[in-house]
């Protein structure tokens, strides 16, 4: 007895109840996964970055290196704005990923 | 850059900590009298000038004020002329009283708007959770 292979899915075909409709939905393209990494990366670089500026100026202040001292506290605003982003972006790529390994038939 | 209302904001804090400077500068050396052969102080100040798309204000040069200063006739001065004159600046204390004011309100208005914004972008990170 031969077993003839199984042909694989090739996409869900649309409905003829639906032919008339455009959906606006475009076939979305498979990615390789390493946008989100790249972006993730690229922030967290961009972070450190403002981070130790942000150090830079506190050490200057305390030394009295300092013609403004706004720039102190503004390079200290910004890193924390940016570090908030970082976590808020990272917690939401968490969730999802969570939400998808929670998944089941 | 990221959040540039923070980076705007704070090009126009420098620029009003310089005309501080300048306004300091100009009242600590009001009172300075002078020979009626040299000039005399010239008050400072600075000339502020919007950045290129958007970017702020920055200080684009400082103009010195009038060098011929005024007249006063103070005979008993060790730097009196013959004619009994001393040179003073030509600096008006009451001009440079508002000017500090304006550069004072200038500077805490825009720290406020680093704290708004800040406060504004804390709320955009707020959306979505919970």
């Amino acid at each position: 007895m031969t077993v003839a292979p199984i042909a694989p899915v090739q996409g869900v075909l649309p409905t003829s109840y639906l032919a008339g409709v455009d959906t606006g939905a475009a076939p979305v393209a498979g990615t390789d996964g390493s946008a989100f990494a790249t972006s993730l990366t690229g922030a967290v670089d961009n972070l450190q970055q403002l981070q130790s500026t942000s150090n830079q100026l506190a050490v200057s202040a305390v030394t009295g290196n300092l013609d403004d001292i706004h720039t102190a506290t503004l390079a200290a605003t910004r890193a924390q704005v940016t570090l908030e982003l970082m976590a808020t972006v990272r917690n939401k790529g968490v969730d999802a990923f969570n939400e998808i390994m929670r998944m089941q038939a | 850059m990221t959040f540039d209302a923070i980076g705007i904001a704070g090009s126009a804090l420098t620029v009003h900590r310089k005309w501080l400077d300048a306004v300091s500068d100009n009242l600590a050396n009001m009172n300075n009298a002078s020979a009626t052969s040299g000039p005399a102080f010239q008050a400072r100040y600075v000339e502020a000038a919007e950045g290129s798309e958007g970017s702020g204000v920055y200080v684009k040069s400082t103009q010195l004020g009038n060098a011929a200063g005024r007249i006063v006739y103070q005979p008993d001065h060790p730097l009196a002329d013959a004619n009994g004159n001393v040179k003073y600046p030509d600096i008006d204390m009451a001009e440079q009283m508002g000017a500090l004011i304006i550069a004072q309100r200038g500077y805490q208005a825009n720290a406020q708007v680093v704290d708004r914004a800040r406060e504004t972008y804390m709320a955009a990170l707020e959306i979505g959770r919970s």
